[in-house]
């Protein structure tokens, strides 16, 4: 009789070893580098650290399947020091089938996030091997942040080429009526000075004047 | 009554500082360690001054007093000595004209990158990721995130010379934009490009000085330096060294152009450009070694954290395959556990064979590159490696503009002067032909912006200068030697300067500096004689690297039209002139016996 209970009792975490064999059609390889990521922080992997992956992956394939996925689901096996283990993962309706490699992915894709932060890892440093994560999208902005500056230095130097263009024009006006205000001023003073003298305009008088300014 | 006012630098400051600036330019930084790096190291320095003394500065000086003496640009200044040579002037423009075309091309490039420095992340320091969103762009993947970046959304470069596309239109903005600045530079003339040069001639020694700084503090920086300066005296012994370090010295001044005639002619007419050329000179030759220290920095690092990531990477290969704890292995012993789990395992290390990637560091040291390679790709993937790599990226892009837009200053300056002294174009306002020629170079220049267009700019990068330049100064420096005469010359630099020339410099001129660019030449030849076709490096997509290719039939000849056409002005002239002459001669003659008849 007791014999029996023994086997009955042994019977599940057998069976449940000879489900999670790598060559099983859902088990998936799972890679940890927690040293790597959290350097001195970093836990060590344990029994406790175990259940909670299996708690996880429970609530990931709770939340996919909508079916009632426990501990006792997520069956693990093979782990190494490097952290890094088998899983197979057994449909709660029937504890001796397994859910297929498809289920299984889909599920760890959409919760990906939840589990690499409740071991507060990445993509990168917790691997799913065979399962690859979605890259987020790229932040795609409306005007590609290179034309502003682009715009902003641009037009900068057409407002310089447009001063300077613009000053030049204004001193080459300012020069010419400069030079036209000295002829006239000049003009005038000899027509003055002739008549200051004499009284009467003697042109004579004034072309000399004229003459003697080269 | 003063005929012509000619524009005169506001003090000799700024004429320094505009050679300055012209002569220290992108090849400084690009050029200089690569040979020196190839060379020799710290060897490289023996020939590199040898010949700055025998060839660089004696040049240099003749065509500051050339320039000072006769004050016009480069065709009416050798026309002056002799009516059958202004086609020397006239090739140095035509030189001047198929640098300025390409130069500007580097600066639009700079703008590029410098704009796309202002992101979180610099946009060449990860792959972008593809439509599917399951991982980076394959092109990408195959070469580095630096080589997709300048060849795919910089260049968006076609597989060959061949295929043409359509033009960049960021890189047609920024050409503009380099344009605009050189307008904004140059408009008007010397008043204004005398002001700028303050600045572009000493902000990228601010910029060297604080990489310095920068770069001797990286992670194995000082590795890199020691290592390349470390003389290799065994590199002297080889001929290509000494011909290496007279052509790095000859272009490297900018002899030639005809820009430093058109500077100097805008000199006071007793202005001591002796010493001014024997200050720009080491100038040079000193911001070159400078570059090249902070250069083999930037490397020493590049090569160390390559290094160490190869190492990380073996690491986790070995501990992923052997399912070992992460503390087993670490960056110091992983040559050991290699051996250890090839002796332990030798069936499963055999399988890792493909995948396991010997890890060297002087293979990583011994990488030179030069040219746009070094400045776009091998740079910019240093900095994404510095922390901060934003402002650093800012801060080396501006370098590299001011740099450029320095050089080009005294390039478009090379065109323009000689053309102003043509009575046609001077009654042209100043602003108005500046105008002209910036606006006919940009659209030209436009043709570099298609997706050929790199391979155009190789073309008129390695054979559009190089071979006519080394033409044009030998015959400046025979002419002056022989033709006009050592004693004319002599005489001339006395009565500007007030003293005579010594006996090392007339021994210079006369003799060393023409017998080396003779040999130069001959080299030059002989190198395209015997180096078959041409080849340059094309960009396999596929692939991810460069391959060598031949350029076409048509792009040969192209090659052979630019050598041709500005050697060629020289003799056409000549000819040209010759012609005329006699025209002439022959219609005096014939009013002569027309008069003696009629008296």
């Amino acid at each position: 009789m007791l014999g029996w209970v023994f086997f009955l009792l042994c019977l599940p975490p057998v069976l449940a070893v000879q489900l999670c064999e790598s060559d099983a059609p859902g088990a998936y390889k799972v890679r940890l580098s927690i040293r790597t990521a959290l350097g001195d922080k970093a836990y060590d992997w344990n029994e406790h650290e175990k259940f909670l992956f299996r708690a996880t992956m429970a609530y990931a394939m709770r939340l996919h399947k909508q079916q009632e996925f426990g501990v006792s689901n997520i069956i693990v096996c093979r782990e190494s020091p490097r952290v890094s283990f088998w899983f197979v993962v057994t449909s709660p309706l029937n504890s001796s089938a397994l859910v297929d490699k498809g289920d299984v992915e889909r599920a760890v894709s959409k919760s990906r996030h939840r589990i690499n932060s409740a071991f507060l890892l990445s993509d990168s440093s917790l691997e799913f091997v065979g399962i690859y994560p979605t890259l987020v999208a790229p932040v795609a902005p409306d005007t590609p942040p290179w034309l502003i500056v682009f715009g902003v230095v641009i037009g900068l130097v057409g407002a310089g080429i447009v001063f300077l263009l613009v000053s030049t024009m204004m001193e080459k006006r300012r020069k010419k009526k400069e030079k036209a205000g000295e002829h006239e001023e000049e003009r005038v003073k000899t027509v003055e000075n002739g008549s200051m003298t004499d009284g009467v305009y003697n042109t004579t008088f004034s072309d000399d004047e004229r003459f003697t300014e080269m | 009554m003063e005929k012509d006012v000619r524009d005169n630098w506001e003090n000799p400051t700024q004429f320094i500082l505009a050679c300055v600036s012209y002569a220290v330019g992108l090849g400084n930084v690009w050029r200089f360690p690569y040979l020196c790096q190839m060379h020799g190291g710290g060897g490289f320095l023996i020939p590199y001054f040898l010949m700055l003394l025998l060839e660089g500065v004696p040049l240099f000086y003749m065509e500051l007093a050339i320039g000072q003496k006769m004050r016009l640009g480069s065709i009416g200044a050798w026309t002056a000595i002799s009516p059958y040579l202004g086609g020397l002037g006239l090739a140095s423009v035509v030189a001047s004209l198929y640098l300025c075309l390409y130069y500007n091309i580097i600066n639009a490039w700079s703008f590029w990158y410098l704009f796309h420095s202002f992101q979180s992340t610099l946009p060449w320091s990860v792959c972008p990721i593809n439509s599917n969103r399951t991982g980076p762009i394959e092109e990408c993947e195959r070469a580095t995130p630096t080589q997709y970046f300048f060849y795919r959304e910089t260049l968006n470069i076609s597989s060959s010379i061949e295929e043409n596309g359509s033009i960049h239109t960021g890189q047609a903005l920024c050409l503009l934009l380099a344009w605009g600045i050189t307008y904004l530079f140059i408009v008007r003339g010397v008043k204004s490009t005398g002001k700028v040069v303050y600045f572009t001639a000493t902000f990228p020694y601010v910029v060297l000085f604080i990489y310095l700084i920068r770069g001797m503090t990286l992670h194995g920086a000082v590795n890199g330096v020691i290592y390349m300066f470390t003389p290799k005296m065994e590199e002297l012994a080889k001929p290509t060294t000494w011909i290496n370090a007279a052509t790095q010295i000859f272009f490297s001044l900018g002899l030639g152009f005809g820009s430093l005639i058109a500077f100097s002619s805008y000199n006071q007419y007793h202005n001591n450009f002796e010493r001014q050329a024997i200050i720009v000179s080491l100038i040079n030759s000193g911001t070159s070694i400078f570059a090249a220290i902070v250069t083999f920095a930037i490397y020493g690092f590049k090569a160390t954290v390559n290094y160490e990531n190869c190492l990380e990477r073996t690491r986790t290969l070995l501990l992923n395959a052997f399912s070992l704890s992460e503390d087993s292995i670490n960056m110091d012993n992983v040559f050991e556990w290699i051996e250890k789990l090839n002796t332990t395992y030798p069936e499963q290390f055999a399988e890792l064979y493909g995948k396991l990637e010997t890890c060297d560091l002087e293979q990583e040291l011994n990488t030179a590159v030069e040219g746009t390679g070094l400045a776009f790709i091998v740079y910019s993937e240093a900095i994404t490696n510095m922390p901060l790599s934003q402002l650093w990226s800012v801060l080396y892009f501006i370098m590299l503009l001011l740099l450029g837009m320095g050089s080009m200053l005294g390039n478009v300056t090379a065109i323009i002067t000689p053309l102003r002294d043509f009575k046609v174009v001077s009654r042209i306002s100043s602003e108005l032909f500046n105008g002209i020629v910036c606006l006919v170079c940009f659209l030209l220049g436009l043709g570099f912006t298609t997706t050929s267009g790199n391979y155009w700019f190789s073309i008129f990068n390695d054979y559009g200068a190089t071979f006519s330049l080394l033409f044009i100064v030998l015959i400046e420096i025979i002419t002056v030697s022989y033709y006009y005469g050592i004693k004319r010359f002599e005489k001339d630099i006395e009565d500007m300067l007030g003293h005579r020339p010594n006996w090392y410099w007339k021994i210079m001129w006369a003799g060393v500096s023409p017998l080396l660019l003779i040999a130069l030449f001959l080299f030059y030849i002989v190198s395209y004689i015997q180096g078959g076709t041409p080849t340059y490096q094309a960009w396999n997509e596929d692939l991810g690297k460069s391959e060598q290719a031949e350029y076409p039939l048509f792009g040969q000849a192209f090659i052979g039209l630019l050598l041709v056409s500005s050697v060629s002005c020289v003799p056409l002239t000549a000819l040209y002139v010759f012609i005329q002459k006699r025209k002439q001669a022959h219609q005096h003659k014939q009013q002569h016996s027309v008069s003696t008849v009629a008296a």
